[in-house]
């Protein structure tokens, strides 16, 4: 297939997307909206962890610390200054975040930044370590960013968290970004860089004898990722409205990790189908916590009946389908239209034409 | 054009990890063009020197210098751009990737486009990609393997796993090739081809050639200067007949008893 | 600081150091066997108050048997989780069996929910370790005695059992190797069950003395104290026995002198624990008595 004929699709298929946001945002109501944004924010976390994470080989657990930087850069860059002299009761607000105000875009970009400033500053000593040991380290990290958080009531409003921020996050932005961080990261893996990520993550030592530079990669990688969860943070901040320390626990990672395992590592496909798939499983296994029948068995209403049944289907697919639920398989046009030619195969085709 | 005499000079060089001392004193000098091997028992420290040379390990004692530049603890991927390239004992190929992929990375530390160019596909990335995929391609031909290129190197056989590595080591342009028994696993025949293929690899690309291997018929057959270690240190030197006939090395490959068999 | 708090600061990091012991031991040991940081270890560990609570508060058995009972349970429940979800998994890259143990974690927190509810139960204490002793004008609550004293019988039936048995030769030799250890006739599924089983009993263990000093149970309060714990054992150097002792008494000590000296960054103790741990890792991997494994070029 030639390289204008795949452009030409991908431009159609984000026109049509476009025209399905636009429904969307006018017809659906608030309850289904907000699990097409959360949805639409896990692809954007999900492919940056892939990155770090299923593209370099680098067991990454400090995704929520991202998003937590990422969130209150934006939360206190979106509030009106008087605002948030209301809010800040624990203490005042310390200068210069008073005066600071900035529109929507601008907050975000700057989360990505400082997320990935942050991102180096950590990296740089951090990512010299390996596989279980990098994870903790990194999870110990997030740990801290949130402690800290919780601490200095004078910038992040403590344990209380901040609500009311405006609601800025809407399908419009939470997908376009979503679309934004796929076609950058998508561009980064199919160019001599994401070869380099890969042969890190193939062979370490392999890698630098050949001439790549461990600490150059890994780094930018990190940071990238990071930049990518810290715009995320910003877009969930102004999606919930509200945020407080609690919301970065390593329950975030983690549900971040399930999404990127299910999705399979290193498959961008596999993580846009597996962040709608766990949002939409964990809204609609919420019947099961208002009681229901199995033939004559009455299960009566338990609260965290859900929660156990996610746990225990997704110990399942972890047990059972190591690959993830796509097999590692990334959607490609060639690979569409090879599919359809398989299905509906015309005589010419049949007859081994190369493509 | 100024000639250099040495191209490699490891002066003197110890290596201690904690406790033990892996190599003792280990001195050689490698001049341009020449095809030196490194043989010995198992574990007599060959590869440590290896590691040494390549960054991987930085000596405990001493220096390492090439093109007259102390390279003495540099990371393993500066030494690759200053220009020694090496294989691996047990063969690491990047097996999940394509053979072509193994290959470009080689490439890689001439590239010159910066990040951004590389995500947003700007031409001069686009044309630096292609020509280091021809380049790639070449190579592959020269060693038969280049109707595997979209496989993933994991699935090679054996033989064409152990070439790969090779080429993909010829990729980075290096001026020093150090080869880690190149014909471990290999037949008589696929050794024959090997020992005609560094000779020929030696000649197309002006290669310094620097080799360990156990196999005495690839090492009498092609080195013209040969370094024997045992225990970490070096037992004799010189041409192969003199390493044949040298009783140190005898004792050290067979025994005591073996001097008076 | 006057002596007299110091001390109390002394014999408080002493106790909470012994807990983290106990609990770090379970999880050296995995590590030292399996390669793998069970994160479901301290809900294992809260598992095991919640088993003293029902028998001793609801069925009103016996503090004696009420113990060996939450023991007993809690050792099974370690024997599962490996026998379900970590075995399958014995020969997939080791970040799967890590995922594994982290949704195993998460299931058996959501398992207490669903079971003992969220609201946090109170546990009270039988009258004996309400005792406290006074020396000068330090207080010591009885549970400290218990703690260490504990701590260190167990110690050392563990080192007795870890070195002088065939089931800790047999631990040791798969901790070097597995699969060598396999082909030398070690039947290698039931050391690692017996592993998993000593580990949990000692967590349990933990368990029991940590609701005795701090009376109030909830299904989340295993995830700082086996965070803590594993810290400790990676002070002490993973995959080491006396090491996850050190480590976790040296950690106790720290984190109560912290903010014994600190009493304005006392919010900030849990971040210095995790900043001990990241330090460690960067300059002293190994941790304090670990041994340095390189890897083979």
């Amino acid at each position: 297939m030639k390289k204008q004929n795949e452009k030409i699709f991908t431009i159609l298929a984000l026109i049509v997307l476009g025209i399905l946001v636009y429904l969307a945002e006018n017809n659906l109501d608030a309850y289904k909206l907000r699990i097409l944004n959360l949805s639409a924010i896990y692809v954007t976390l999900g492919v940056s962890l892939n990155l770090i994470y299923g593209f370099t080989g680098q067991f990454s657990l400090g995704h929520a610390g991202f998003m937590a930087i990422g969130a209150y850069v934006t939360t206190l860059l979106v509030l009106p200054p008087y605002y948030k002299e209301m809010i800040f009761i624990l203490e005042p607000l310390v200068w210069p975040f008073t005066v600071m105000k900035a529109p929507f875009i601008v907050a975000l970009l700057l989360s990505g930044l400082l997320s990935a400033l942050v991102a180096i500053l950590i990296g740089l000593p951090v990512l010299r370590l390996r596989g279980d040991y990098l994870g903790i380290a990194t999870l110990g990290f997030a740990e801290i960013v949130r402690i800290i958080a919780n601490n200095i009531p004078q910038v992040t409003n403590g344990a209380l968290g901040v609500k009311g921020i405006p609601e800025f996050s809407n399908l419009w932005w939470t997908v376009g970004v979503a679309v934004f961080t796929i076609y950058i990261i998508k561009g980064l893996i199919n160019s001599s860089f994401g070869r380099a990520l890969m042969a890190i993550r193939e062979n370490e030592i392999a890698a630098e004898v050949i001439g790549v530079s461990l600490t150059y990669h890994k780094v930018m990688s990190f940071a990238i990722s990071a930049f990518f969860a810290g715009v995320a943070g910003g877009l969930f901040a102004c999606l919930l409205t509200t945020i407080d320390p609690k919301a970065f626990m390593f329950v975030m990672t983690f549900n971040i990790l399930i999404v990127v395992v299910l999705g399979g590592l290193g498959s961008i496909t596999g993580t846009v189908f597996a962040a709608f798939l766990f949002n939409f499983s964990l809204e609609y296994l919420r019947p099961i916590e208002a009681g229901f029948n199995i033939g004559p068995i009455v299960i009566p209403s338990i609260p965290g009946l859900r929660m156990v049944t996610f746990s225990a289907l997704l110990l399942i697919v972890i047990l059972y389908m190591k690959n993830g639920l796509m097999g590692g398989i990334e959607f490609s046009w060639k690979g569409l239209a090879r599919f359809i030619r398989k299905i509906f195969p015309n005589k010419k085709s049949s007859e081994g034409s190369v493509m | 054009m100024e000639i250099l005499m040495e191209l490699l000079n490891a002066d003197n060089i110890t290596m201690k990890f904690g406790g033990l001392t892996a190599v003792s004193n280990f001195k050689l000098k490698i001049s341009p063009g020449e095809l030196v091997g490194l043989i010995g028992p198992n574990g007599a420290g060959k590869t440590t020197i290896f590691n040494m040379i390549t960054g991987i390990y930085t000596p405990t004692i001493n220096k390492i210098y090439f093109q007259d530049r102390d390279i003495t603890g540099i990371k393993p991927d500066k030494i690759a751009k200053a220009g020694i390239a090496r294989t691996f004992q047990n063969i690491r190929l990047l097996e999940n990737l394509t053979v072509i992929d193994n290959v470009m990375i080689g490439f890689h530390l001439h590239l010159k486009s910066n990040l951004a160019s590389a995500i947003l596909k700007f031409p001069n990335y686009v044309r630096e990609e292609e020509s280091i995929y021809h380049k790639s391609i070449e190579l592959l031909e020269k060693v038969e393997l280049e109707k595997f290129k979209q496989e993933k190197a994991g699935s090679l056989p054996y033989g064409q796993q152990r070439k790969l590595e090779i080429v993909r080591a010829l990729a980075t342009g290096p001026k020093l090739l150090l080869l880690d028994e190149p014909a471990a696993g290999m037949n008589p025949q696929e050794t024959k081809e090997l020992m005609s293929f560094i000779q020929k690899i030696q000649n197309d690309f002006d290669l310094t050639i620097f080799l360990i291997e156990h196999d005495m018929k690839v090492v009498m057959g092609i080195c013209r200067r040969i370094l024997v270690m045992d225990y970490g240190v070096t037992i004799a030197e010189g041409n192969p007949a003199e390493i044949q006939n040298n009783p140190e090395v005898i004792k050290a490959y067979l025994g005591v008893d073996a001097i008076y068999a | 600081m006057p002596l007299n708090l110091f001390l109390q600061n002394l014999a408080n990091g002493l106790s909470l150091g012994s807990l983290y012991a106990l609990i770090a031991i379970g999880y050296t040991m995995v590590y030292g066997i399996l390669r793998l940081i069970n994160f479901a270890h301290g809900e294992v560990f809260m598992l095991a108050t919640y088993f003293l609570y029902y028998g001793f508060l609801i069925f009103n058995l016996p503090w004696w048997a009420s113990v060996i009972i939450a023991i007993a349970l809690t050792a099974i429940t370690g024997m599962l989780s490996e026998r379900i979800a970590y075995r399958p998994l014995r020969n997939a890259p080791r970040i799967s069996v890590l995922i594994s143990a982290i949704g195993v974690s998460f299931f058996l927190q959501n398992l207490a929910i669903v079971l003992f509810t969220g609201i946090p139960k109170s546990f009270h204490r039988p009258t004996f370790f309400k005792r406290i002793f006074q020396f000068g004008e330090i207080r010591i609550q009885s549970t400290l005695f218990a703690s260490v004293i504990v701590s260190a019988i167990f110690l050392t039936i563990l080192i007795y059992v870890v070195y002088r048995t065939k089931t800790g030769l047999a631990m040791r030799s798969i901790s070097t190797d597995i699969e060598t250890s396999r082909l030398m006739a070690v039947d290698v599924d039931k050391t690692i069950s017996i592993t998993f089983a000593i580990g949990s009993a000692l967590a349990a263990v933990g368990g029991i003395l940590w609701a005795l000093r701090f009376p109030q149970l909830f299904p989340f309060m295993g995830m700082m104290p086996g965070l803590k714990a594993f810290i400790a054992a990676v002070v002490g150097g993973i995959g080491n026995i006396p090491g996850a002792m050190l480590g976790g008494l040296f950690l106790g000590m720290s984190e109560i002198l912290f903010v014994a000296f600190l009493p304005a960054l006392s919010g900030y103790r849990d971040a210095f624990i995790f900043a001990i741990l990241i330090l460690i890792l960067l300059f002293k991997p190994d941790g304090i008595l670990g041994k340095n494994v390189q890897e083979k070029v």
